[in-house]
Formats: structure tokens, sequence, C-alpha cells
């Protein structure tokens, strides 16, 4: 039985690690450098929750010296890049040099004789400077200019009725700040009562957008940004702003409500629900052919039926449940398949409406389901197997009718391949699904009858060494479910076959919990041990 | 999973057996931890242009922060992940074995009390003598009794052990011998003869077989257990007096690891006893 508890990196990544370069490729060499040396702090910033933005989505009037400039810089900081580490790097920028940007910018705004469209034009184009600064590499100067003072400066920039292009700017360099770690994000408060107020319904969208963005990662640092942002009211607004028909603004919106819905408490999630025109928005939006927004509003259904009844029963009234299934079966982009398979996933555990009312066996509904499903299972990717795996267990927890509809469909060869080749977390859900498959549906205090079709079956085709070895396992859980399936083993197979196929490999696994310090889990193996193999046991003459 | 509670005989060992139950989980459940990764990377992925290599690394470090667990032998902690090959931890820590029956332990420490109560005839002159000699099994508590059947009550009362624990196990009773008593016990009515069968079989079998000892001795087997340690007791103090290192040669040898052949888990002291009274021979693998 392989176990593949350690992702085996492909092919193209052994070749690359041995082979000699042939051909001298400067950029990918820079960048491998880059990598090694930029290391955890990069690690950690691309998994975190925040964005940088790096381009404009509005326009940008650039003049083309300038731009020249720009491509000189980059050189200048991959170079400072690949020789130094992050460190070093923040002080290349040096922070005297933004301290001279910001003091520029202060003394352009405040000196009062200087006044007039010329003066406006230098601030914002200063401020665009600073915003370049902001935005170039992955790990942008961020300590060097809050060290001088570039937060005041921006709350400053964001004051009612400025000119847009400054507001745009001033939202820009704030959300390149906010996406980097806790302490920078924090810096923003200031600021944040301001950036609510620009998205507006009288802001210019890319204005609304840019602000929206900024909030977005601020909302991504934590639960207690959070719950300063949904007292400040930035919750209506950024729900409205997804209401846009703009595909980038509303993608842009949904993304910041996300990371705004994470809780873990589930006031924002009950309160999204309840604004008028939300679930039209997001039936709209499920229906579009693009991808990143279909996506994005995808994670916001994950939070909603995550967090609050009220929403599961609302999405699921307006045939959202359709939609995601639909998207499941025909799309083939991971990232958007990991909010769908999840929205469904929690929609279906959160109570038996879904599997009673909606997924009705013989229902178009609930065989494209199914084929999504399968199609999930037989994905190389990890998250894509296990949380198929996870609906499909509770889909198998549900009536007869459901179970003899998995059983004879193509994800059984699937699941037993999983079960015996799997990485562990996969292992465990898909003994879920296979457990359920061989129990009927309970009567309160009743103990379920054994399906034994199907048991013999799963058996037959080698299931149980896969369920001996959770037993063995560390987690609790799934030594747990290991030995209730070896007692349905045991008390179900016909003709005391249960008591030779345990006794080969399954005693030794039990035995061990003698000692174990989980007393629930050591009577439940003395007591399967006793009542199988204890008193009528094994006598001779 | 739902407590299920049965009157039914079937369940007579209270196991919460196997409920087909949804499961919902939070959506900050660690459940969910490797497709929120997932969704970062792909985001950032576009403007980053990641390498397989970094791919991999990033993997690498999601799995093994995981989830970190601790050893669930009683009194180890060590921690592990899941990553982590239990199988080897528990080889190198918890496996120790008896030199002379090779039964296996999973504590040092329950090693040596296997080793006091079962293979040296000074422990049980003591305990013949009186004094309390049975440790508590569980550690750090202390106790010690002056019989096993305490020890076990003890075990049972203040620590909760299931009533069919037994320190003492005779091993399993190897293939053949399990097959020859199901094809036997196939021809038989098991209600009939059921308790007659069990008397019988068990007093033959006390000194014959390996098997588990069952939950409930019948008073001709308490009787005769307690005569038979009064009895080789009597050797014992004999046999103490002629100790010399030439007694502590195994009494039986053992192939593999666990399934001893022999008495293993008897003292040898009372096992002797017994073969100078029993005519049967004892029974061979």
């Amino acid at each position: 039985m392989a176990d593949d508890d350690v992702p085996q990196p492909s092919s193209q990544y052994r070749r690359e690690a041995f082979k000699a370069s042939a051909v001298h490729n400067t950029s990918a060499q820079r960048r491998r450098q880059l990598a090694v040396a930029v290391g955890k702090e990069k690690r950690e910033a691309l998994i975190r929750a925040k964005r940088l933005c790096r381009e404009a989505f509005f326009e940008d009037n650039e003049v083309s010296l300038e731009r020249d400039m720009d491509t000189d810089e980059e050189k200048t900081i991959l170079d400072a890049q690949t020789s130094q580490t992050v460190d070093d790097l923040k002080s290349a920028l040096t922070y005297h040099f933004l301290l001279a940007f910001i003091n520029l910018i202060g003394l352009v705004y405040f000196n009062q004789n200087i006044s007039g469209k010329g003066a406006t034009q230098k601030k914002v184009e200063t401020l665009r400077e600073l915003r370049r600064l902001l935005s170039k590499s992955e790990v942008p100067p961020v300590k060097a200019a809050l060290q001088a003072g570039v937060i005041p400066l921006l709350v400053q920039c964001l004051a009612f009725g400025s000119p847009d292009e400054q507001l745009l700017e001033a939202a820009w360099c704030l959300t390149n700040i906010a996406a980097g770690d806790p302490e920078e994000t924090k810096s923003l408060m200031p600021a944040l009562p301001l950036l609510v107020a620009h998205i507006g319904e009288k802001s210019l969208v890319a204005i609304a957008e840019q602000c929206a963005w900024a909030l977005g990662n601020v909302a991504g640092e934590g639960e207690e940004l959070r719950n300063i942002l949904l007292a400040q009211g930035a919750l209506l607004p950024l729900a409205r702003l997804m209401m846009s028909d703009k595909g980038s603004t509303a993608r842009t919106a949904a993304w910041a409500l996300s990371n705004l819905l994470k809780g873990p408490h589930p006031k924002a999630a009950s309160e999204l629900i309840k604004i008028k025109g939300v679930i039209d928005a997001i039936v709209q939006h499920l229906r579009k052919e693009d991808d990143e927004l279909v996506t994005e509003v995808a994670w916001v259904v994950v939070y909603l039926s995550a967090l609050s009844e009220v929403a599961v029963g609302l999405l699921l009234k307006n045939d959202v449940a359709q939609l995601l299934v639909g998207k499941l079966a025909a799309s083939e982009s991971l990232q958007l398949l990991i909010p769908v398979l999840r929205s469904l996933g929690n929609l279906v555990a959160a109570d038996g409406y879904m599997t009673d009312k909606i997924l009705i066996v013989g229902y178009n509904i609930t065989e494209q389901l199914l084929s999504g499903l399968i199609k999930c299972l037989k994905n190389e990717h990890r998250v894509l197997k296990k949380e198929a795996a996870w609906v499909l267990s509770n889909i198998a927890a549900g009536s007869i009718k459901h179970k003899e509809l998995i059983y004879s469909s193509e994800a059984m060869p699937l699941l037993i391949h999983l079960l015996l080749n799997a990485t562990f977390d996969i292992r465990k859900e898909v003994a879920y699904t296979l457990g359920n498959l061989c129990v009927a549906p309970s009567k309160d205090l009743e103990q379920p009858s054994i399906i034994v079709h199907h048991l013999v079956s799963l058996i037959e085709h080698g299931c149980l060494p896969g369920f001996v070895h959770l037993v063995r396992s560390v987690d609790i859980q799934s030594a747990r479910l290991g030995l209730q399936f070896l007692e349905l083993v045991m008390r179900g197979m016909p003709n005391g076959e249960g008591l030779k196929l345990v006794e080969e490999d399954g005693i030794d696994a039990m035995e061990r919990f003698q000692f174990h310090e989980n007393e629930e889990i050591r009577n439940m193996a003395n007591g399967l041990i006793d009542k199988y193999f204890g008193e009528d046991y094994g006598l001779d003459e | 999973m739902e407590i299920q509670s049965n009157g039914e005989e079937g369940s007579s060992i209270g196991f919460r057996g196997w409920i087909a139950c949804r499961r919902r989980f939070k959506p900050d459940d660690s459940f969910f931890a490797a497709g929120n990764i997932e969704r970062e990377l792909l985001a950032k992925q576009v403007a980053l242009d990641l390498t397989e290599d970094e791919r991999y690394q990033l993997q690498k470090m999601e799995i093994a922060e995981a989830q970190l667990v601790f050893c669930p032998i009683a009194g180890c902690a060590a921690r592990l992940n899941f990553l982590e090959d239990f199988e080897d931890h528990y080889h190198t820590r918890h496996t120790a074995s008896c030199s002379v029956c090779s039964r296996v332990f999973p504590t040092s420490r329950l090693l040596n009390i296997h080793v006091s109560e079962a293979h040296d005839s000074f422990f049980q002159a003591k305990v013949s003598r009186g004094f309390p000699m049975y440790e508590c099994l569980v550690d750090g508590c202390g106790v010690k009794l002056k019989s096993y059947k305490s020890r076990q009550q003890h075990l049972v009362d203040k620590h909760k052990f299931p009533t069919s624990f037994e320190f003492y196990k005779k091993a399993r009773p190897s293939k053949h011998q399990r097959h020859r008593y199901q094809r036997r016990h196939a021809s038989h009515s098991k209600e009939a003869s059921k308790d007659t069968d069990m008397e019988i079989d068990t007093t033959k079998s006390k000194r014959a077989s390996q098997k588990y000892r069952p939950r409930k001795l019948t008073n001709t087997k308490q009787r005769e257990t307690e005569m038979e340690v009064e009895e080789s007791v009597n050797d014992l103090i004999a046999a103490v007096s002629k100790l010399s290192t030439s007694d502590s040669s195994p009494s039986s040898i053992s192939f593999g690891h666990r399934h001893a052949r022999g008495f293993a888990f008897v003292p040898r002291s009372i096992r002797q006893a017994n073969r100078k009274q029993v005519s049967q021979p004892e029974a061979k693998e």
C-alpha cells in the first residue's frame, strides 16, 4: 500500500534540479535566485489572504520618459534583490529616498503659496512615483515608507473633494501597504473611515474599486480588523459595489466581501444576506462565463453557506445549487472548482433539505452533481479529491437510494483505489463515504442495520486493509472510524467470515490500544477483542 | 457521531457503532486549510510566476504545519505530525519485549512490571509473605496491591479500566486451533451444551491451551486456581532456597515476536507445579 504522505514533485522539478543548463537562461536564473533570497517571507506573502495591486485597471496616463526611468529602476531593484537579503533590499530603496518624496508631496500640498493646476499636477505625479515604488517588487519597501510617515500623508490625500487621480493613487498606495505583514496592515487604521466613504455611490467606479481592494487587504488580516470594518459600516457599500455590472469591480468587491465574511463570527454573513439585491446579484454573476468573477462570488457563497442558516435557505430557494452544479460539471479551472465544490459541500452538509428535496435520485441535477464529484476525484489535485470525498460522504449519509446510487456509479473503483493509496486526509474522507454506504439510515436510538451486499462487495474489493491502516493512525477520529468499521465487518459479514478476515491483521491493530490514553478508544478496542475473540474462542483439545 | 444506547444482546459491549450522519465544518476548520492556501497561491501565481520548485516547497510547508499531534500511548507525549510514520515511532519507543517470553509491551515500565510478576520467583515469594507487590499499571498512581485480582479491581474502580482487561494475557490461539474449534462448534448447538462445555473445556484447557482468559471464572476454576497457587507457593519457597543462576534460563523457547508457545505468562514455578500434577501431555502447536 503506497502511502503518499509527501507529495512527489513532478518530473519537471527533478529535471531542473539535476540538468546542467546548456542554455544560459538569465531571467529564469535570476528568478530562481530571487526565490532563494526572498525565501520565507515570500512564502508567507504568498499564502496571505491579501493581494498586491501591481497593475492599473484604470487608464494610466504615463509619459514615456517616466517609463524608461522605470525599467532602469526595475533593473537596479532586481540586481539588488538577487545579491542581497530582504532586509538589505528594503534599505536599498533608502529611507532617505522615500523621505524625500514624501516631504516633496507634503511641501507641495501644504504650501499655500504654490497653488493652481501646476501644483496639483506635481503633487499627483509625485504621489504616482510613490505608488510605483510600492508596486514594483513582490516585497515593496513598506517599512521604510511607514517610517518616513507615509500614512498621515495619504490620509490627507484622501480628503473629500480631492482630485480623482489623487484619490486613486493614494488608495493604491494604501492597498499595497496593507498587503504586507500584520503590523503594516494595522497601520491603515487612520485611513479606514475614508476608504469606506469613498466606496460611496457617487464615487468614480475606479476609485471605489481601489478602495475596496485596500479594504479587502485589511479584512484579510484577521478577526479584529474585520470587526472594526463591520463596525464602521463597510458591509453595505461593498455589497452595493458587488452589484455592479462592471466585471472587475464586481470581482474586487466580491473578493473583499469574502475576506470580510470569514468570521469566524457569523454576524457578517447574517447581515449580508439580509441586504436587498445581494442574492440576485449572486445569482446573476454565477450565470456568467467570466471565470474570475464566478470564482470570487463562489467564495462569498462558501462563507454564506458555512455561517448562516438563513443564507443556506435563501440560496437553495433561489436555485443557486443548480448553478453551482452546472459550473462544477463544466469548468476545468482549479481556481473555480475549489469554491464551487466547497459551496456545494457546505450546502449538502448544512441540513437535509439539499439531499431530501433537491438531490432526488433520478433528477438531472443529481446525476450532474455525481459526475462533477467523480471528475474531482479523478483530478490530480489533493484538495479537490479530499473535498469531493467529503461531499460524497454526506450524500452517502442520506437515503438508501442515495447509497445505491453511489454504490452503482463510477465512483466506487475510484474510492477504493484512494482508500488504499492516497494521502491520509483523503483516505479518511473516503473511509467515511464507504462506511456510510454500508449502514442504513438510523432511526433514533436504534442500531442501524447493515447493508450486507454493499459490505460484502467492499470487502471483496480489498477495502479491509485500508480500514485497518486507519486503526493504526495517530488521529483518534480515524482510529475510532477504523474500529467501527471492523465492528461492522465482524457483525455483518455472513457465515462468521468477518472474524476470520479481521484476525489476520485487525487484532494486532486493536491490541495496540490497551494502553492508549484515550479511555473511549481503549474500551472500544478491548470490547471488540473480548466480544469476538474472547470467551468462546480458540479452545483446544 | 451520536451516542447510541442499546439494550440489544448484540451490543452488550456498549460499543458505539457506525452511524451514517452528515458532517459539517466551520470555515476556519483545519479541514479547509489546504484549499485556502491553494486559493491564495493561485491568485498570486499570475503575477509571480511560481516555478514548480516553489510550489513544491510550499506544499511541503503546508503539510508539515497541517497538524501536530501527540503520541497517544499514555505517558509518551511525543509530538508527531501526519507525515511522520507513527509506526516507526511506535516501534522504536513503545515496543519493549520480554527476553524470557518475548511478549511485547508498549513501555519499559510495563515490561518491568511484567518481568517481576511473571518471571521473578523472588516476587512471588514476597507476595506469599503478604507484601503488596502488584503495582498499579497506571504510571504515576503509585498504589501497590497484594494480589493480581485486587490490582485488577483497583484498575477498574479507580482508573475505569474495562472489566475485561487482563494484564496476564495468554497468547492468541493459532489459526489451526481456531479453525479446529470453529469446525467443532459448528456441530454443537450452542445453547444446550454451552455452560457444560465451557466448564469442562476450560478445566482441561487451563493447563494446555493458549487463549484469552474468559471474563467470568466459574467456581470450579476459581477453586482450582487458588489451590494451584497455594501448592505452588510451597514449591516456590523450596525453590527459592535452591536459587541459582541456572534457574533463569527460559522454560520455553519461543519463536517470533508475539505468538509465544507454552505457558508464557504464568510464573514458571507455577507451571512446573502443574506439570507434576497433570498426566495429560501439554498440547503441542
